[in-house]
């Protein structure tokens, strides 16, 4: 939890903990030290007492008067450490060692035997045995001292006893942690805000370098470098040192980024001008079929001005295809038309040969087509081409085209292996553009979708493939919806 | 410093400076004073005696003792000129004391003497027969209901000192109720009155102890003088100490003395205490 905190409360507060922490082990080693010379004390006090007590007491204790010898221990006994708590209890006993007067008559009950008996787990000696002051050191630490009263001839006249227990010579932990608590309390007061300030000032550094780290990537390396801080402190200097570090090794890494950047535009243009290449290659194919057909059976007038529509509407594809990549271009076009399905067949007719596909066509037009004839034509080539490609030697391909009011389908079987969706999405998306075939599919897909349509895999043909292209049956002027 | 060396430093000072400059030549009236009252409280003696020494135009001053004996001593010596004794000393002095004045109480010039024992004692003493094997605290041998009629009980009841574990004299009524009050004592004979007026003002040791026995009612302890007596201010002392009654410093100071008044009284008065101590033997009555 203290390492969530900030630096500025995190110093102040641990530097508090440590004061406080010091406290407590100055008090905990000084406890005992301090019990030990409190009891010292309290030992002397005693022993001060014992010798006032037996003055004092001496003419009262040979006029035995008990009255007077009670008045002095009741006054006397205040000079204990613990008295007022009850912890302490001084009494003067006769020649017998029982009790004449005690400062506690109810615990040293007047008359009661004391010496040579169990007394409160203490068992005192007998009166024959104390000739001198004794002192009984129980094990709880409390202490029972005795000492004889004697007049000046040397005759007993009786005892004084005083009693001390345990808790007097306990730590007094409360005593001694209250000045320890006073004075953290103090430090901290102290230290807080000086510790808040340390932090603070500490910390300004970092937060510096944080500021910069944070604009990494937003903003001009350069300029970041210049505003890493620089600073005397060793730990600070690695941190900034290593940020300016990395801020350079970002500089490398963007002017690397940039030059990858660029070739893979360059590489893009490679691709996409093959694939232009390969869009005008396909109809070319087929118009030098028909120069060769013109120029053998060029004697036949039908021949000869089918080859010639051929030609045209095969150079009006090529046309069609450059405007496609000049978006700003205006370009009139006609409605397909039935024929084009044909002319396409056609164009595709030498790559099926080659690969010996046989190619069929199925035209179901039941409205007036009004879609765009070049943009058709060129999906309807690009699908038959791939469909070519795709069934492989001796395969089938079957293209059909359907119109009604709403839309123009037009839809290619191929007898080759089947094509997943995901095999398609890859084929189309624009990063897998080294095959040039696959940048046919794409112009499918961008064509059905500048008019509004579709492109997509019938997953429910099977065996084979079957490809789906429609766009709506609208007029020919309408704008497609962009580029 | 104790309680004597305070009032003797009170009398000194009230000796000289409460008397006034106009009776510093005016002759001087002593009174002695015993534990027949609580008489150690030297604000009000200041206030008795300026009273007394106004209306007797003389310097009056106090002298306090614990004990009995000592104050009839001072007063046979001369030292002193008028005495407030117990009962007791004035009859088995009675041939040289004279009675100036018997306080009332409770409208009465008699007391009683009271058993006392502590309330938290653990083993209570329910009656003089229940003394044998305990401590005892008598207030003072001269005293009346501090001794003598202590000695008459344990002697109907068939206890010898001897048969009680301890027995001793705490010099003063008002001690024997602290005595017992801290278990010193297991129980104590205390004058009935010095009791009920502690009570009164709320001293502890009043309040930790319990009466147990009331005796018969004795004369209050009088304010005696030497029998031949010759200072021209006693008749006007016992005057005065008769009228305080009647004016309202004087009610004042009776108050606090938790008294009503004083009458002249008459030897009779202690009849009762006179057979007592005559049944008790070493009584020094016959």
């Amino acid at each position: 939890m203290l390492a969530r905190l900030p630096y500025r409360i995190q110093i102040p507060l641990g530097l508090s903990l440590a004061v406080l922490l010091t406290a407590l082990l100055v008090t905990v080693v000084a406890a005992p030290i301090s019990a030990r010379i409190a009891r010292d004390e309290t030992l002397d006090t005693v022993d001060r007492a014992a010798v006032l007590l037996g003055a004092q007491s001496l003419p009262l204790l040979a006029a035995d008067d008990t009255w007077e010898v009670f008045a002095l221990l009741r006054n006397m006994v205040a000079l204990l450490p613990g008295a007022a708590s009850g912890h302490a209890r001084a009494a003067v006993l006769d020649r017998q060692g029982r009790v004449f007067a005690g400062s506690e008559p109810a615990v040293l009950e007047t008359g009661r035997y004391l010496l040579g008996k169990s007394v409160r787990g203490r068992s005192l000696p007998p009166p024959a045995a104390i000739t001198h002051r004794v002192r009984i050191n129980n094990d709880d630490g409390a202490i029972t001292l005795i000492d004889p009263i004697r007049s000046e001839d040397g005759q007993l006249l009786g005892y004084t006893l005083i009693e001390v227990d345990a808790p007097m010579f306990a730590p007094d932990w409360t005593a001694m942690s209250k000045p320890a608590l006073i004075g953290a309390g103090l430090a901290v007061v102290l230290l807080a805000p000086a510790g808040w300030w340390i932090g603070r000032r500490m910390m300004r550094p970092v937060a510096r370098v944080v500021q910069v780290i944070e604009r990494i990537g937003r903003e001009d390396p350069a300029r970041l470098r210049m505003e890493v801080p620089r600073t005397q402190d060793r730990e600070l200097g690695r941190i900034s040192a290593a940020v300016d570090q990395l801020i350079a090794e970002m500089q490398v890494r963007q002017k690397a980024e940039q030059r990858a950047l660029s070739a893979e535009r360059m590489a893009a243009l490679g691709r996409m001008i093959g694939a232009i290449a390969h869009e005008i290659n396909n109809p070319l194919g087929g118009l030098l079929t028909a120069t060769q057909t013109l120029s053998v059976h060029g004697a036949s007038e039908e021949a000869r001005l089918r080859t010639h529509d051929l030609l045209v509407r095969g150079l009006h594809q090529i046309r069609s295809t450059v405007a496609a990549l000049l978006p700003q271009a205006r370009i009139e076009d006609r409605p397909l038309e039935i024929g084009d399905l044909e002319d396409v067949a056609t164009l595709a007719q030498p790559a099926a040969a080659q690969r010996s596909v046989q190619v069929s066509t199925n035209a179901d037009v039941e409205s007036a087509m009004r879609v765009p004839s070049g943009a058709m034509r060129q999906v309807m080539l690009n699908l038959l081409l791939n469909a070519v490609t795709a069934a492989g030697d001796d395969g089938t391909v079957h293209a059909q085209l359907y119109a009604d009011a709403d839309r123009v389908r037009f839809a290619v079987t191929n007898s080759g292996d089947r094509l997943t969706r995901a095999a398609l999405e890859r084929s189309i998306a624009a990063e897998s553009g080294n095959d040039p075939r696959g940048f046919g599919l794409w112009v499918c897909r961008e064509i059905a979708t500048q008019y509004a349509g579709g492109f997509d895999l019938d997953d429910t043909h099977t065996p084979g493939t079957r490809l789906v292209f429609w766009i709506p049956n609208r007029e020919q002027h309408e704008e497609p919806l962009g580029h | 410093m104790d309680r004597r060396q305070v009032l003797k430093a009170f009398v000194a000072m009230t000796a000289g400076a409460s008397s006034g400059v106009a009776r510093a030549q005016a002759p001087r009236l002593r009174i002695g004073l015993t534990a027949v009252i609580l008489a150690d409280q030297a604000a009000f003696l200041a206030r008795w005696a300026d009273y007394l020494s106004r209306r007797l135009d003389c310097n009056v001053s106090f002298v306090a003792r614990d004990e009995y004996q000592p104050i009839l001593d001072l007063l046979f010596n001369g030292q002193i000129d008028a005495a407030w004794v117990c009962g007791y000393p004035y009859v088995r002095y009675e041939s040289r004391l004279r009675l100036l004045a018997v306080p009332l109480y409770q409208g009465l010039p008699l007391y009683q003497s009271y058993l006392i024992r502590p309330k938290s004692a653990e083993v209570k003493v329910r009656g003089w027969a229940d003394l044998r094997g305990k401590v005892f605290a008598y207030s003072d041998p001269l005293s009346n209901s501090g001794w003598l009629v202590a000695q008459g009980q344990l002697a109907t009841v068939g206890i010898k000192a001897k048969d009680m574990r301890r027995t001793f004299f705490s010099h003063g009524h008002r001690n024997v109720a602290e005595a017992v009050a801290a278990q010193l004592a297991d129980a104590g004979s205390i004058d009935g009155y010095v009791w009920e007026t502690m009570r009164l003002q709320n001293m502890s040791a009043a309040g930790q102890t319990e009466v147990v026995w009331k005796s018969p009612l004795h004369g209050f302890p009088p304010i005696v003088v030497s029998s031949g007596a010759v200072h021209s201010r006693i008749h006007a002392l016992q005057q005065t100490l008769l009228a305080m009654s009647g004016d309202d410093a004087g009610r004042a100071l009776l108050k606090a003395l938790n008294l009503n008044g004083f009458i002249a009284g008459t030897p009779s008065v202690f009849d009762s205490i006179r057979g007592l101590a005559r049944s008790v033997p070493g009584s020094g009555v016959v």
